[in-house]
């Protein structure tokens, strides 16, 4: 994805609170549009499924996601266990739906480190230029020049394998994307009039930044971390079946799928199921995603 | 072969390939021997410096020993590159007379000076396996005059702590230690002193029956049969082993017959070709058990109430039914199934309200919060979280900390755990000694001893009654009673209740296709395959 | 995920030169030696094994160095680096540089075969979406192209090899080759297919294209998508151009005028496109080399990692490193050179 194009200069001369009062606008209308387009349409049904069952799991699971009942291990999709059952008798439905909410866990933790840093480095980087600009990008080039999920494999492996440590292995992998892209919208804003504006008002650095160029940056930002997501949850998972991420017993998604493999020839559905659950929900996110670039992308 | 051809050859041989049943070449070569096993301890091949029960049986196909123990009963011991023995009267001298007709791959001719220098290397690198020997009262300092060629084609061999010899046999027997190293070969690649430890990792100077071609970390090793050997050669002209860790990947290969022999599958998969007719399965027995250990170190555990709470809070049967089926068979004692002094099972079982009840007399009617590290792999893994939840049915809540080996031991040596779930206790030695010197011997228990080798001191352990039964019993003449000292150890560990719970004597499961014969795997690991044969 | 980057700073920095790469490679030197030694794994023990006593512990710590602090650690590191050694690996006893320079080949194998489908099938699509813009063929190329993005590659790669291996039997299992056929070739490129090939083995041949077929596939379903969705959007602006226009009025045939015209003026574009998924199909092999037993750089940076063997890790973070980033120049500069808009 070119990132440089995302947004045109086409607001640069509004004030930020318009901006932010246009980008509310673009949304309600964009709903509409977002609705019209039956991709985009799939992607938030999917997504807001998601959002639903990891927030009533207790009522729309079956079983207890934990409860181990060895009688009864792998055991085939039935009317009672609509998924079957794992290897410890525990029921695969139940462990999804609770699984929705480490994976919703995941990306919204990895979302709420990465917007703000990410944010934060870029339009500092863009609007100070010169050393400080170096400095953050050299960083970032670091970072950036190595595959995220080896980078996170790494900080797992330093940090110890888990749940928590896993978060913030992929965050400290995702942020250099974010921060290149506000740097690059903030490097366009600068020069526009209305921040120059501001600066022979006297405002502050900071209250430039954080009132007037911040504000700018948000739509794309919003768009790229949505479109992230994705990008996240394969993360997660591909740590999680390494073993490196989520520990038993929780119900996490990948690492259902790395358990599952030893039984796999025999009981398919114990690796199906979650399987198709992370492919269901990232492609519902790159679908919600695609849809939202689309929509802000002036060229259309 | 120009370039438009190659490409024509590729578009045609996928197209071919993909057309044809591939049956014409699946099945392995009538004379090669294809084994699928995991490598992932397969570090080092320097028999000084490896570990490990992966490499033992690499390396017993490519090195020779003194003495072999007999595959299906270890405490039989046949002569080798040794002809026959004799240990002197006062039980300090053993003396080796060698066969004179071994020769090295190199062509070198193998003598006594090989043997002594190879065993004194061990002691001198001081690396991993040196800890069995220290333990004898070998030292890098007295092992020039313990162990000498007093002339070609005989080795002595001067204790120099009294021990049962019988022992040190059984050591020269299994031990990965114990194969005999080309001297002179070996020499030519010394590097700075190091004894050729830096060759020897990668490379072979042994006398074996096979020869090694290639070895790869943890991706395969290819043997050729070494033609020259002194024994019948092997009918198979290689020997491939490769690398895979992937229960479900060794299946279906053994089922297609792209290998022999697969080692280390999962329960569902060894399950599931138990119903095949072209694959059968051999379960031997190894020396070494799973066990749950608490630290005493930890003031909770150190209550002798609660550790007996513990052994009360583990499901014994249920563990050994549903998880341990081809890993191990239920055993609770100290001293490994199947030797003479070995004692009848306790009879230890789940049983809550009692465990709740003790857990009350001992201060602690809620219970307790603790954790528990465990290795990341089946079956240990299964086996944390089935004593989980077996202890917070009695309000104990344990956390589940995963690791790699590494981290696991590595934490257990540091004495910093609470609970464990682990695999050892030494046992390569069909001899009491071996177990309780690994599990239960502690001879000081003070931080700074750093006593990290013995299991017994890195739970905190320690009841001299014990340690010095244990003294007393190795130098046992008499074996009725070394026997019946080695009982009371037993009883005595029971009633003082030890920080180590043994759950199951370890099972190794390999499976193999019936059209191979003679294949026979060895309790202590060393198993040869140059009688193996294949009947197509 | 596959990113691309176009920014003034990647500009400028390729005019700037090799210095900011060298700061760039320095900085991921320290990070990963620090990240390195802070990690819970403790490499004696991968060398000793769990049972070990304390003498043995304390020789091999003090021999590797360890017992001196990290920054010291790190000073002998680079002035060992700077004489061309990296050091030996724990996992194999040998020199990190032969280790990887044995499993590179493998990798570079696989990724090169993956990126092949990529172009093959990702290219053809991307053409036909941008041209039937807006109808539904175009929408199930985009769904298609998101799939791509969205499967967790190992899981894709588990239920290729039931169906393909266990079922229908049409590739080969685990592994490079057939087992029986291991070392068979000796190797001069370390590139299986390229070797049997100029040994003229054509027996190892065959297996080894039985054996790469699949997981190069799977790893390259994430380059199909990403060269699909970029063909499709650099068509698009080609196809609305005023040419293309004048083209099809002039009575041209469709295909030569997408073909002959459209698409040869976006290859450029394609070429910077492909360089840079090929780098990122690295990621994907460390997960697809172990679903498949694949010898290869991923694998043994893994097991490295886990063994906390650092010069093996810190080593082939460089390398990793080094491609990303020679990459990354390689597109800038194409562009230079090749794109008359980026041309001052």
């Amino acid at each position: 994805m070119i990132t440089n194009s995302t947004m045109a200069p086409s607001a640069t001369s509004k004030s930020a609170s318009a901006s932010m009062l246009m980008l509310l606008q673009t949304l309600a209308h964009g709903c509409k549009r977002i609705i019209r387009n039956p991709l985009t349409a799939a992607g938030l049904v999917v997504v807001m499924l998601l959002l639903i069952v990891a927030m009533f799991a207790p009522w729309i699971a079956t079983h207890n996601p934990l409860a181990q009942e060895l009688s009864n291990s792998l055991q085939a999709p039935s009317s009672e266990h609509w998924f079957g059952t794992d290897e410890f008798g525990r029921d695969i439905f139940s462990r999804l739906v609770y699984g929705s909410r480490i994976t919703l866990y995941i990306i919204t933790l990895v979302t709420v480190i990465v917007g703000p840093i990410g944010l934060a480095i870029g339009t500092i980087s863009g609007y100070f230029g010169g050393v400080i600009d170096t400095i953050f990008m050299r960083i970032t080039d670091i970072f950036i020049s190595f595959p995220g999920l080896i980078l996170a494999l790494a900080f797992v492996a330093a940090l110890g394998p888990g749940l928590e440590h896993a978060v913030i292995a992929i965050a400290l992998t995702s942020w250099p994307p974010i921060a290149r892209l506000a740097r690059a919208e903030t490097l366009q804003l600068r020069k526009a009039d209305y921040i120059v504006a501001v600066q022979l008002q006297g405002a502050s650095s900071t209250r430039i930044i954080f009132r007037h160029i911040v504000p700018m940056c948000l739509s794309s930002v919003i768009v790229r971390l949505t479109m992230n997501m994705a990008g996240i949850i394969l993360t997660a998972a591909g740590l999680g079946f390494l073993g490196l991420g989520a520990q038993a017993p929780l119900p996490e998604w990948g690492a259902m799928i790395s358990t599952g493999r030893s039984y796999m020839l025999e009981n398919w559905w114990l690796v199906a199921a979650p399987g198709a659950a992370i492919m269901l929900v990232s492609l519902a996110f790159n679908l919600l995603g695609d849809g939202l670039r689309d929509l802000l992308d002036p060229r259309n | 072969m120009n370039v438009s051809n190659l490409l024509k050859y590729c578009a045609l041989s996928m197209a071919i390939s993909a057309a044809i049943a591939p049956s014409a070449y699946a099945v392995t070569p009538d004379d090669q021997l294809v084994i699928g096993m995991s490598m992932d301890n397969l570090l080092s091949l320097d028999p000084a410096s490896a570990s490990g029960l992966d490499v033992v049986g690499v390396n017993s196909n490519l090195y020779d020993m003194l003495v072999e123990l007999a595959p299906k009963d270890a405490s039989q011991i046949s002569p080798a590159v040794a002809k026959n023995w004799t240990i002197s009267e006062d039980g300090t001298h053993i003396t080796f007379q060698l066969r004179d007709d071994v020769t090295f791959h190199s062509g070198n001719k193998l003598t006594a000076q090989d043997v002594a220098w190879s065993l004194q290397r061990v002691l001198k690198l001081n690396l991993a396996l040196a800890s069995t020997w220290k333990t004898y009262g070998f030292s890098a300092d007295n092992v020039e005059q313990a162990i000498q060629a007093t002339d070609d084609y005989t080795l002595e061999i001067t204790l120099p702590e009294k021990t049962d010899p019988k022992l040190i046999l059984y050591t020269l027997g299994s031990s990965p230690s114990a194969f005999i190293i080309d001297k002179k070969e070996a020499l030519k690649h010394e590097k700075n002193g190091d004894l050729a430890h830096a060759w020897l990792t990668t490379n072979v100077a042994g006398s074996g029956p096979f020869e090694l071609k290639d070895w790869r970390a943890k991706d395969r090793v290819l043997m050729n049969r070494f033609d020259d050997y002194w024994r019948t050669p092997s009918e198979m002209k290689r020997i491939v082993m490769r690398h895979m860790t992937e229960s479900q990947s060794l299946r279906l290969m053994l089922e297609r017959g792209d290998i022999d022999v697969a080692m280390g599958m999962s329960i569902p998969d060894i399950e599931a070709l138990k119903k095949d007719d072209d694959v059968r399965t051999e379960a031997d027995i190894r020396g070494t058990l799973y066990y749950v250990a608490v630290s005493m170190k930890d003031p909770k555990f150190s209550n002798k109430k609660v550790r007996e709470a513990v052994r009360y809070l583990i499901d014994y049967q249920g563990i050994n039914d549903s998880i341990m089926p081809n890993y191990g068979v239920l055993h609770q004692r100290p001293v490994k199934l199947g030797l003479p002094a070995t004692l009848p099972e306790p009879g230890y079982a789940l049983n809550i309200e009692k465990a709740k009840t003790l857990l009350a007399e001992a201060g602690y009617p809620d219970g307790f919060k603790t954790s528990i590290r465990v290795l990341s792999q089946l079956p240990f893994i299964n086996i944390a979280t089935s004593v989980q939840s077996t202890l917070a049915q009695a309000g104990i809540n344990a956390e589940i900390i995963t690791g790699t080996g590494n981290q696991v031991y590595g934490a257990m040596r540091e004495r910093n755990f609470e609970m464990l779930v682990g695999r050892g206790g030494g046992g390569i030695e069909p001899h009491p000694h071996s177990n309780l010197r690994s599990l239960v011997y502690n001879p000081d228990n003070s931080d700074e001893a750093k006593l990290t080798n013995f299991q017994g001191w890195r739970t905190a352990f320690y009841s001299p009654e014990i340690n010095t039964l244990i003294e007393t019993a190795l130098l046992e003449k008499d074996a009725q009673k070394q026997i019946k000292m080695y009982q009371d150890v037993q009883n005595l560990y029971d009633t003082q209740i030890g920080a180590i719970f043994p759950i199951s004597q370890m099972v190794d499961t390999v499976l193999l296709r019936t059209d191979v014969k003679h294949y026979e795997g060895h309790q202590a690991a060393t198993t040869r395959l140059r009688e193996v044969t294949k009947e197509r | 995920m596959l990113t691309f980057h176009l920014s003034n700073s990647r500009i400028k920095r390729v005019l700037g030169g090799l210095s900011s790469v060298a700061i760039t490679l320095l900085g991921l030197l320290a990070l990963t030696f620090f990240i390195g030694r802070v990690m819970p794994i403790d490499p004696v023990l991968s060398v000793i094994g769990p049972d070990a006593d304390n003498s043995t512990y304390e020789q091999v710590y003090q021999e590797m160095g360890l017992d001196k602090p990290i920054y010291v650690q790190y000073f002998y590191y680079l002035n060992d680096l700077a004489h061309g050694d990296f050091g030996n690996a724990l996992l194999t006893g040998r020199p990190v540089i032969e280790d990887i320079a044995r499993v590179f080949p493998a990798t570079l194998e696989l990724a090169t075969v993956a990126i092949i489908f990529g172009i093959f099938i990702g290219i053809p699509l991307g053409v036909y979406a941008a041209v039937n813009k807006g109808r539904t063929v175009d929408h199930i190329i985009r769904v298609i192209s998101l799939f791509g993005y969205s499967t967790p590659v190992f899981w894709v790669g588990m239920i290729g090899l039931i169906i393909f291996y266990a079922w229908l039997n049409v590739v080969g299992g685990s592994g490079r080759v057939d087992l029986a056929y291991d070392g068979f070739v000796d190797p001069v490129t370390g590139m299986l297919l390229i070797d049997s090939a100029l040994a003229k083995d054509w027996d190892v041949f065959q297996s080894a294209i039985k054996h790469i077929i699949l997981p190069a596939f799977i790893l390259g379903l994430n380059a199909v998508s990403f060269i699909t969705r970029m063909t499709r959007s650099f068509m698009l602006e080609q196809l609305s151009q005023e040419y293309i226009l004048t083209a099809q009025v002039k009575g041209l045939p469709k295909h030569v005028v997408i073909w002959r015209h459209a698409f040869r003026n976006i290859l450029v574009q394609l070429l910077t496109i492909i360089t840079l998924s090929y780098g990122s199909l690295l990621e994907g092999a460390v997960l697809i080399e172990t679903v498949f037993a694949w010898p290869g750089f991923g694998q043994y940076l893994t097991s490295s990692l886990l063994l906390g063997d650092m010069n093996a890790v810190v080593a082939s973070v460089l390398l990793i490193g080094l491609i990303f980033i020679s990459m990354n120049l390689l597109t800038d500069l194409l562009y230079q050179v090749f794109d008359p808009r980026t041309r001052k």
